[in-house]
């Protein structure tokens, strides 16, 4: 029985208002908070920004497209020393917000792109990378 | 001067009050592992008291920052407490990069209420010798969302990384552009006295150094220091009997765009919102771009002066890079740019030292070619009698700007 090995890298500051994203990513579903005319917005929050209306939550498609990017040549702990660098980007998702994530490959263990395979304006989709048993990250790579 | 809307008169007629700085002061920068946050912001004090020739006793306002390492939730009365004052008037101020200037505004704000004549703005902290490795790495969360940004590994290099790349990418901007503002800062650093990297060095040492992250060599970064700068602001009417010739603040100004760089809307729009801090400072002022001779410019990275420089209208957008290339940035340039080497080459204390340098061009006072045991040169504009200094929080979040004048706000 392989174990894998403990995850050290930052994990999500847990809220109240985040439970139902963080329940759809462990059940691999990718959803987005809408405000009451069914816009959907990003970062999740209780109340829609500007309007402070009642949101709800929609099934998104998880594809989108590279804003920017920055390949980070050191990470922000300890916990990413002598690792390859990692790509963090902004992708516009294709229902309109932009969210953050890690630019990766689609194998196992989802280890960074090759800084040399990435471009803005690149077509990318959503990978679910369960990283403990609570949070899986939603993490993107080269669409299909 | 052109009419202004009804909350620009307000300004003018506070700042018409003659709100001028008065004293100015700077500590070493670098590495300081004998002296503690506090002891930094008392020696400094006593400075830039003598730089005014005042007592602490004459001093009614206190204005200070946060630290990294001493934790307080009460900073401004913590210090005073530690020198021994009984202040009328005190705030901690905690906006990031723009605290310097928004601690003048507030000073300024106290002085036009009643609340205090004499106000002693003072940040400084041993962030460098004295941080604990935990702080630095909270320090570094700080500036992401805690749960939509940091767990995909952003460090707030990378997080200008990404506007920077998407600017670079929109106005086809070379990576010499960002080299061209080390390179010439690099030269200005090397004249003043305290700047911690002191030697000149030129855009291929840059492009050749090593990664941090995309589009940031390690000399594209700003420096982590320890040391402590301050200001003295008070009125027309107090700093005749100083000793100092008094250095007004004729304009003032604010802008914000986003807190996370996941929501800024586009490069356009982060120029506009941290621009509006410069546009507006210099509308309050009565001036335009051109009657300026020195521009003191928040630096946290290569990058950021050039969107900050299109954003207050210095240059046109997409224009920035050309232009410092071009040398308009460099002593002797067209607008000679942080002339104390700045962020990226002096230290990083937030905006204090360019309010400081701008103080010291407006008065005549930026040679330092007396200090010998610094080695100092001089990095005086001739002549200057009109700065633009600024400070950004955040990742480009939140800018506030000053403009200084040799000239009372009634002669501008």
């Amino acid at each position: 029985m392989s174990e894998k090995p403990a995850y050290t890298k930052p994990l999500p500051d847990l809220r109240p208002e985040d439970a139902p994203f963080w329940e759809a990513m462990k059940e691999h579903r990718f959803i987005l908070p809408c405000d009451d005319a069914g816009k959907p917005f990003w970062y999740p929050r209780k109340y829609a920004p500007g309007t402070l209306s009642a949101t709800s939550w929609t099934d998104a498609s998880g594809t989108g497209t590279v804003y920017t990017y920055s390949t980070h040549f050191i990470g922000p702990s300890k916990a990413y020393k002598g690792n390859p660098p990692h790509i963090v980007a902004l992708v516009d998702l294709d229902e309109g917000p932009r969210m953050m994530t890690i630019l990766v490959k689609d194998e196992d263990g989802y280890p960074s792109l090759d800084p040399d395979d990435v471009a803005i304006g690149m077509k990318v989709q959503i990978v679910f990378d369960d990283v403990t048993d609570e949070i899986t990250l939603p993490k993107f790579t080269p669409a299909n | 001067m052109a009419e202004g809307t009804p909350d620009v008169k307000e300004a003018r007629r506070m700042l018409g009050k003659g709100i001028c700085i008065a004293g100015v002061g700077e500590t070493e920068q670098g590495i300081i592992s004998d002296r503690g946050s506090f002891e930094l912001l008392a020696e400094v004090t006593r400075t830039t008291l003598d730089d005014a020739g005042l007592q602490l006793s004459d001093v009614d306002g206190i204005v200070t920052a946060f630290s990294f390492v001493e934790s307080t939730l009460m900073h401004s009365t913590t210090l005073a407490d530690y020198m021994g004052m009984k202040p009328g008037y005190f705030a901690s101020v905690a906006v990031g990069g723009a605290t310097a200037p928004l601690m003048a505004v507030q000073a300024a704000m106290a002085i036009d209420a009643g609340l205090a004549e004499v106000v002693l703005c003072v940040r400084g902290d041993n962030t460098r010798s004295g941080i604990s490795s935990s702080g630095m790495i909270a320090m570094a969360r700080e500036m992401s969302h805690g749960a939509y940004e940091a767990p995909f590994g952003l460090t707030t290099i990378g997080g200008y990384g990404l506007l920077a790349q998407r600017y670079m990418y929109e106005h086809d901007i070379p990576q010499e552009a960002l080299a061209a503002v080390v390179a010439t800062q690099s030269e200005h650093a090397a004249l003043k006295w305290n700047a911690m990297l002191r030697d000149a060095v030129t855009v291929e040492d840059v492009m050749n150094d090593r990664w941090i992250a995309t589009p940031f060599h390690a000399m594209d970064c700003s420096l982590v220091s320890d040391g402590a700068a301050a200001f003295i602001v008070t009125t027309e009417a107090r700093a005749k009997s100083m000793k100092k010739k008094p250095v007004y603040i004729t304009g003032i100004g604010e802008g914000f765009s986003h807190q996370y760089i996941s929501e800024a809307e586009s490069v356009a729009s982060v120029r506009d919102g941290l621009g509006r801090a410069g546009r507006r400072a210099m509308e309050v002022a009565g001036i335009t771009p051109q009657d300026l001779d020195v521009a003191e410019i928040y630096d946290s990275f290569s990058f950021t002066p050039l969107i900050a420089l299109e954003g207050f209208g210095i240059c046109g957008p997409g224009e920035a890079g050309d232009w410092v290339m071009e040398g308009n940035a460099k002593l002797g340039g067209n607008l000679p740019m942080n002339t104390h080497g700045g962020l990226i080459r002096q230290a990083h204390l937030g905006a204090m030292h360019h309010i400081v340098e701008a103080v010291l061009q407006l008065r005549g006072e930026a040679d330092d070619s007396d200090k010998t045991e610094f080695n100092g040169g001089n990095h005086q504009v001739p002549d200057a009698k009109l700065a633009i200094t600024n400070g950004s929080g955040g990742i480009l979040a939140a800018t506030s700007a000053l403009v200084l004048s040799s000239e009372p706000p009634s002669a501008a």
